[in-house]
């Protein structure tokens, strides 16, 4: 897991800053991971932090092969990472782990549109079309899903 | 030859594999960090006392690996640390290192989406771990 206290990414594990863990010190490591992911990124990045201000939704995890989740709740400018998949959600990204470190790895191409020509970008479609990655709720939530994509993206 | 885990005659067996693979040369192309496995003590598995395996990796290329102390590999960029069973069964693909990282079976510790960008690379040196014949100190 990502240890909270080291590294480039120490923060508080509930605090003033843009991301906090509901759970406190029992955030599961997939929840440190993936809050510690996203707050380096729109603490790094500032055109990420534009899309982690304008983010508002609820957007739930689960690796399939750890048989873990998590519920991100984007509240514009900050979030709140709760473990396990929560009530409400607006979209929920189900996949295996190799699968979501893929979905991290999408870059960010034309107008801000995730790009699944390349690669990465094929691999990943090529997974949602055999099923190994669904996501639920995505009629109605594709603007939602870009911004979490691009928020989520490690890709230079 | 098998080489005993965690020796430097294991991290050179280790090192060679790396450069071998082709896989990991593409993957690792930008990568500049120094990165350090802690591997801790288990005096139950006849792994008394805790090491570091301490690699100095550039663009594709292991530079050097050396085993030295915990605090050696506590020392490098990204640290990755786990009990000398975890360690183990990645190296005998009992268990997959981004699965361990996600389950805390493996701390991770550095900057975490630099990481994540070569998740390619660090699947390739798992691969590589498990290629070198190992004598385990509880077999």
């Amino acid at each position: 897991m990502h240890d909270p206290r080291g590294g480039h990414l120490a923060r508080r594990v509930n605090g003033p800053g843009p991301v906090e863990y509901a759970d406190g010190d029992e955030a599961s490591a997939f929840a440190q991971m993936l809050g510690g992911l996203i707050e380096a990124n729109v603490t790094g990045r500032p055109e990420k932090r534009k899309d982690f201000d304008g983010l508002k939704a609820r957007v739930g995890i689960f690796v399939t092969d750890i048989g873990e989740g998590v519920t991100l709740e984007f509240g514009g400018g900050h979030l709140v990472v709760r473990n396990g998949l929560q009530p409400g959600r607006d979209v929920t990204i189900r996949a295996d782990a190799d699968t979501v470190m893929q979905l991290s790895n999408v870059r960010i191409g034309f107008a801000g549109m995730p790009n699944y020509f390349d690669a990465t970008g094929r691999q990943v479609a090529g997974r949602m079309l055999k099923g190994q990655l669904k996501i639920e709720g995505l009629v109605g939530n594709l603007t939602t899903l870009n911004q979490v994509t691009r928020v989520f993206s490690v890709a230079e | 030859m098998a080489v005993a885990a965690f020796s430097p005659e294991w991290a050179q067996a280790f090192k060679d594999e790396i450069n071998k693979s082709p896989v990991y040369r593409d993957a690792g192309k930008g990568w500049k960090w120094t990165v350090g496995l802690v591997v801790e003590a288990e005096p139950d598995k006849n792994f008394p006392d805790s090491r570091g395996v301490v690699m100095d990796l550039f663009e594709g290329e292991a530079r050097d690996i050396r085993v030295g102390t915990a605090e050696d590999a506590q020392a490098c960029d990204i640290v990755i640390s786990g009990t000398y069973s975890r360690w183990k069964q990645v190296a005998t693909k009992e268990l997959d290192a981004t699965r361990g990282m996600l389950q805390g079976k493996l701390k991770l510790k550095g900057d975490l989406p630099t990481v994540v960008r070569y998740t390619k690379a660090s699947q390739e040196m798992t691969e590589c771990t498990t290629r070198v014949a190992v004598i385990w100190p509880d077999e």
